[in-house]
């Protein structure tokens, strides 16, 4: 009943919120916002970019042995599977494969293979990748596309996609699009420093990204994510919308809901064409209480967690490999495909290979950043309460949303337009889940060439 | 004016008049069979049975020996401990954050300093088995609980059996400073008292060291037949009923399975599963006119601003009840390996669920009610047992299922009861709320101080408050 209680205050309160008449006036350009310790100084900020590589050291693999040697298993409950969370008999077989052959030396020559800087933006080191294209047809240029990550992913996400968009001749793709791509780790993830100030939201790194693209010289650029980079992109397309080219998301947020979306809940089955439903909508979202809402209760603590106490919640997992491992690799089964949690394996290594799971894991191990990676989970939900008047704005650039199947969420495309006025790629993928990079690269790669062309096409023909 | 309807009823024609009388006949047997279908007709719950242990019940009968037990530690176990807490990785906080994003972690390296090298594992267990410890298999699982004897009785008395339960995350130790005081009360400094128990506090399977059940499906009931045979076991037919948080729930379901065992119930907290449109209405009139919706200045005190002080309140709180309600085995997994964060989870509870303004504080005002030693030894006990996950799987078990639903949400207690409500507690509970399940109500007290760990931390005052309640159901 409590939960009941919970998910209809939740409900209530996001009607509310969401029936707030929106100001309609463009805001004023976004001022600058300090993220270093103490007061900012007067001198100028240190702009330079250097360059960067990922090390480790015989000291930090002998002390994550110790640590996944020392570890107490708690035994799951007979039959359970992944109904309670990870499973401690699985997990103890990742563990061990992470003990005795995952190779970290190896995965560290990986990670470095692409070209990565930092660079002091706002008081904060930014991390983030930097990859041209090897070689450009005759007249080409590349096009800069600015990927940005979510949690609990990193810039490691997108290490496959990178060459399709960078390389697309050799992949089989287009190859009159080819894509200069800047792949930052958003502040207090992965390498990027985190902030020591509170209220660093999606809305603060969108204006943090925009001074890097600046800062590389990118003036126009187009622009991926999904998960909070869907929302930082999308943030980036309302507060900088000259900059960006096109938009494009593999993760939609609907920003407003007012009545009209309540009631197509409520007859959206019975009059699908009144509420703009297509067939694949009626089958993602009905029935609704089982599909959606059950879904979002049983998925949804680690949000409310994280949203809440994400200084408690990363403690331990900042501290125990093995808690992190299951917490970040529980998301990686149930947002692939939600039916996994019925396997005892939870389905993991059926669309990943322990080595690319455990190193994006490794990421968040070495620069133990879990605690601040969970703590944007309580600067963005703040951002209901407080109303962002940026991220109330409709999105004018050019659009394009990749809907993948197992997506943990699901919002029609007739909710989506109501902030996305100007979607002009909307697809509904064949296959794929949450991480649409990680896992289905060749997909998420096509559907960004086809939507970059559409745009490039519609810019030339004005 | 019944004999104008009479008079123009019977001026109607007949076929009229037929009419009107079958449709009042339908109404009046509408309402009827529905009033019959609607009251609650059961006045117990089930009390079921089942089975805790690995693969298939045994045909043997089982062992129903009590056997003595004494908390034990070694130097291996200490070394393991130190070695984990000097090599702990802090996270800084951000700037100004006091409570407000969960434990402060400059803070928790305090009390990890205090923890590494002044509080003191060996004397904290002499002080664990300073009350008799005993183990006994019910359902296939060890049942650990200490069992308290006056040392004192006075004359012509028989020290009354007594229950108390724990909760979540804290243990049979909550019970520690209550029990020389209902056990031993003119030696702890009551005079001219004559209410002596005897105390029986078990851990909850799942919790300390109680065996963790091995099967799906170990909820409230399951608890609470366990600790019924438990209490025959000892011998006693009958017994009163004291806890909070799901002590609250377990002892609940125990006086609606079997009330003529249960002499009296005490809780600290209150579950209120159905929330009707009734309630509804009093939070919209109650802040402006309480006595018309059955509430008290108090209870409009407690309440309101309603969506300020509870919804926010609960929403804000609740994160770690969603979490172990859905993954346990995932949330506990990196918490049974760190006793920091081990200590940063459950701590944060003993600060806010104290009071509510604790989380402004830099150091969560944790030190101000409770001391270190109290506070690690409770930490100490879910450390040492590992029985953090199977603490936490006890939210799912409950939770997977519509409490309004579920037979005791649709019964009833009709056993005499008595609550006390404690200003910082989670969620206050009016009177006229409980009256609706608890159709017994013999004392209801609005407490001066104290929030969700009463026995913990204002053990006088609820040891006060359940005696006064004793002597109401004994007519003393």
């Amino acid at each position: 009943m409590l939960l009941e209680i919970l998910l209809a205050v939740v409900l209530g309160a996001i009607i509310y919120l969401m029936l707030i008449k929106k100001n309609e006036e463009t805001p004023a350009e976004m001022g600058d916002g300090w993220w270093s310790k103490g007061l900012k100084p007067d001198s100028e900020e240190d702009a330079t970019i250097r360059p960067f590589k990922v090390e480790t050291s015989e000291a930090d693999i002998n002390y994550l042995h110790r640590r996944l040697e020392e570890v107490r298993y708690t035994e799951p409950l007979e039959d359970s599977c992944f109904h309670y969370g990870f499973n401690v008999t699985y997990l103890k077989k990742i563990v061990s494969y992470w003990r005795n052959q995952f190779d970290w030396k190896k995965q560290v020559e990986v990670l470095n293979k692409f070209p990565q800087f930092k660079t002091k933006i706002e008081g904060i080191d930014v991390h983030f990748l930097h990859v041209k294209p090897s070689q450009l047809g005759e007249g080409q240029s590349a096009k800069p596309l600015l990927l940005v990550h979510g949690w609990p992913g990193s810039v490691y996400e997108f290490y496959k996609i990178i060459p399709l968009l960078t390389d697309p001749a050799r992949h089989g793709l287009n190859s009159n699009l080819v894509f200069e791509v800047i792949c930052p780790s958003i502040p207090g993830y992965g390498f990027s420093e985190a902030p020591h100030k509170k209220g660093f939201n999606s809305v603060c790194a969108a204006h943090v990204f925009s001074k890097l693209m600046l800062r590389l010289g990118f003036h126009e650029y187009y622009i991926q994510g999904g998960d909070w980079g869907s929302a930082i992109c999308t943030n980036l397309a309302q507060i900088a919308p000259s900059h960006v080219k096109g938009l494009h998301i593999n993760m939609p947020f609907v920003n407003s809901m007012g009545i009209k979306e309540f009631l197509s809940i409520l007859l959206g089955p019975y009059f699908p064409r009144l509420f703009g439903f297509q067939p694949e909508d009626i089958r993602g979202m009905f029935p609704f209480k089982t599909k959606i809402l059950k879904t979002l209760l049983m998925e949804s603590g680690y949000f409310h967690l994280q949203s809440t106490k994400p200084d408690t919640a990363g403690c331990a997992l900042n501290d125990s490999p093995v808690g992190l491992a299951a917490y970040i690799l529980e998301k990686f089964s149930t947002w692939t495909d939600i039916s996994f949690q019925h396997l005892e394996d939870g389905g993991l290594e059926k669309k990943f290979t322990l080595d690319d799971l455990l190193t994006n894991v490794m990421i968040y191990w070495v620069s133990g950043c879990m605690v601040s990676s969970m703590r944007f989970y309580k600067e963005n939900v703040g951002m209901l309460f407080t109303k962002n008047k940026y991220a109330e704005l409709p999105v004018k650039v050019p659009t394009g949303i990749a809907l993948f199947p197992h997506e943990v969420t699901y919002f029609p495309r007739s909710w989506v337009e109501k902030m996305h006025v100007n979607i002009i790629s909307f697809n509904h993928m064949p296959r794929g889940g949450h991480f649409a990079a990680f896992e289905e690269p060749e997909l998420l790669a096509a559907d960004i060439q086809q939507f970059v062309e559409k745009v490039e096409k519609g810019n030339t023909s004005k | 004016m019944w004999q104008d309807i009479l008079q123009s009823v019977r001026s109607y024609d007949v076929p009229q008049r037929n009419v009107i009388v079958a449709s009042c006949a339908l109404g009046g047997g509408g309402l009827l069979v529905f009033w019959l279908l609607t009251r609650q007709r059961k006045r117990t719950i089930e009390m079921g049975e089942g089975w805790w242990g690995f693969g298939e019940k045994s045909s043997n009968n089982e062992d129903e020996s009590i056997r003595p037990f004494e908390v034990k530690t070694s130097e291996k176990e200490i070394q393991d401990l130190y070695q984990r807490l000097d090599l702990a990785r802090y996270t800084p906080p951000l700037e100004g954050a006091a409570f407000h994003y969960g434990f402060n972690s400059n803070y928790l390296q305090k009390v990890v300093s205090y923890w590494r090298n002044q509080f003191d594992w060996n004397k904290q267990v002499d002080i664990l088995n300073q009350y008799p410890h005993f183990k006994t298999t019910i359902e296939g699982i060890e049942i650990h609980f200490i069992h308290v004897k006056p040392t004192h009785i006075p004359s012509g008395q028989t020290p009354r059996p007594l229950l108390m339960v724990h909760g979540w995350p804290g243990s049979f130790y909550e019970f520690y400073k209550i029990i020389p005081l209902l056990t031993n009360p003119v030696g702890s400094g009551s005079s001219g008292e004559n209410l002596v128990f005897e105390v029986i506090c078990p851990s909850i399977p799942g919790y300390g060291f109680s065996e963790a059940p091995h099967k799906q499906g170990f909820d409230m009931t399951a608890a609470a037949r366990i600790f019924h045979k438990l209490m025959h076991r000892l011998g006693f037919q009958e017994y009163y009923l004291q806890g909070g948080d799901w002590g609250s729930g377990i002892t609940t379901h125990m006086a609606q399975m079997l009330p003529k065992s249960v002499k009296g119930l005490h809780l600290n907290m209150v579950f209120l599963s159905k929330f009707s449109c009734s309630d509804l209405i009093s939070l919209l009139l109650g802040a402006y006119v309480p006595w018309l919706v059955g509430l008290t200045r108090e209870d409009s005190r407690r309440l309101f601003p309603y969506f300020k002080t509870q919804v926010s309140f609960t929403l804000r709180e609740s994160g770690y009840m969603h979490i172990q309600a859905t993954k346990p085995d995932t949330a506990g997994c990196g918490l049974n390996n760190c006793p920091v964060g081990l200590a940063a989870y459950i701590l944060e509870k003993f600060s806010t669920w104290t009071d509510k303004s604790f989380p402004n504080l830099d150091d969560g005002g944790l030190e101000r009610k409770y001391s270190l030693d109290d506070l690690l030894t409770n930490v100490m006990i879910y450390w040492v047992t590992g029985s953090i996950v199977t603490s936490m799987r006890f939210y799912k078990e409950n939770l997977s299922k519509n409490p309004s639903t579920t037979p005791s949400g649709r019964t009833a207690v009709y056993v005499p009861t008595g609550v006390t409500a404690f200003p910082d507690e989670l969620l206050h509970a009016p009177p006229s709320w409980v009256k609706r399940k608890f159709k017994n109500l013999v004392t209801y007290s609005y407490m001066p101080r104290g929030g969700h760990f009463p026995a913990f931390e204002e053990p006088q005052l609820l040891a006060q408050d359940f005696k006064q309640f004793i002597r109401k159901v004994e007519h003393l």
